[in-house]
């Protein structure tokens, strides 16, 4: 005598899925018989339910909802590679360049001033070439540009 | 409006009418879960019934032509998704008791918890395990039939149905 069936062999008895040994014992053991009865009454039980009562109005939540916190996982991970390829790979890839040296910003911003206060409109000589400019200089600049007469 | 008028079922269709309605109306209730989107199915169903009787193109047999265009509505219906969400947000008029909640005999018969839990069951199954198990139980129709209705396979309809019943059966054991 085999073993007696399994619960979920009994679910395929009644979905005809059981295999000949599996109909063979349950045809033979009354245990299993009677199991097998219980589980259609069980059945009849969810049949009237589901055909002679109204559902209640409360409502589980749908299956389709079980990819929400994969979709949440997926976004955090998105995230963090961004945040990576940001700090990792692509400054890597574009170094900054070195902080400038006091000399080059101060040529810069001489660059700048000679520029904005070239009244011809090109840019005056760099620092090393002339005085530095003062008031009195940038003054007489203006009155010979205004009068025509030589500085 | 010629149209509307064309395809008003006309009175040959009373006897299919009569003897398919209440079996696809509580059929649609069961695939949709909603009384009202239901009815909007089944009215589609039977026009769908009369275009093919006007076009010479009656089928063979009835019930199952019915059934397998009412599946075929139900899913698209599902598919469309649309629906879904208004019906989430608000209740039919058609769910709310008319009456003090009396309970129907089928009501009394089982206990509210056992009851609530089958439900809850059947709402949990899959799609297709639900409209499995709807035509082979509560239908009551053969293998073959919700085979061809469902346009699977015998062998795919009855591992539906296997999954179906271990399923119901702990959510029914779980009530006890």
């Amino acid at each position: 005598m085999s073993a007696c069936l399994s619960d979920d062999a009994l679910a395929r008895v009644h979905a005809d899925l059981a295999s000949i040994p599996e109909r063979a014992h349950l045809a033979a053991c009354a245990a299993c018989t009677g199991r097998s009865r219980q589980l259609r009454r069980d059945l009849d039980v969810v049949t009237a339910v589901l055909r002679d009562t109204r559902e209640p109005l409360t409502r589980v939540a749908p299956a389709r909802r079980r990819w929400l916190p994969a979709a949440v996982g997926l976004s955090a991970a998105a995230l963090a590679l961004l945040v990576w390829v940001e700090v990792a790979v692509w400054r890597a890839v574009t170094p900054v360049p070195p902080s400038m040296q006091p000399q080059e910003v101060a040529a810069i911003l001489s660059d700048v001033s000679a520029s904005l206060f070239s009244v011809s409109g090109d840019p005056m000589t760099g620092a090393g070439d002339e005085a530095p400019l003062s008031l009195e200089s940038m003054a007489r600049d203006v009155d010979s540009t205004l009068t025509g007469a030589e500085p | 409006m010629d149209r509307q008028r064309d395809v008003e079922p006309s009175p040959s269709h009373d006897p299919i009418m009569i003897a398919h309605y209440g079996r696809l109306r509580r059929l649609c209730r069961l695939l949709l879960g909603d009384p009202q989107e239901a009815e909007d199915v089944v009215q589609e169903v039977f026009l769908k019934a009369h275009e093919a009787e006007q076009l010479g193109r009656p089928p063979m047999d009835w019930a199952a032509w019915l059934t397998r265009v009412a599946v075929n509505a139900c899913h698209d219906r599902r598919r469309a998704g649309g629906w879904m969400r208004f019906r989430l947000r608000s209740s039919h008029i058609d769910d709310l008791p008319l009456v003090a909640d009396t309970p129907s005999p089928g009501d009394a018969a089982v206990g509210e918890e056992t009851r609530r839990r089958i439900w809850a069951a059947f709402r949990e199954l899959p799609r297709r395990q639900q409209a499995v198990f709807a035509l082979r139980y509560i239908e009551e129709q053969a293998t073959a039939d919700v085979a061809v209705a469902l346009g699977l396979s015998p062998g795919s309809v009855k591992r539906h149905l296997y999954r179906a019943i271990r399923h119901l059966r702990r959510a029914l054991g779980d009530a006890r």
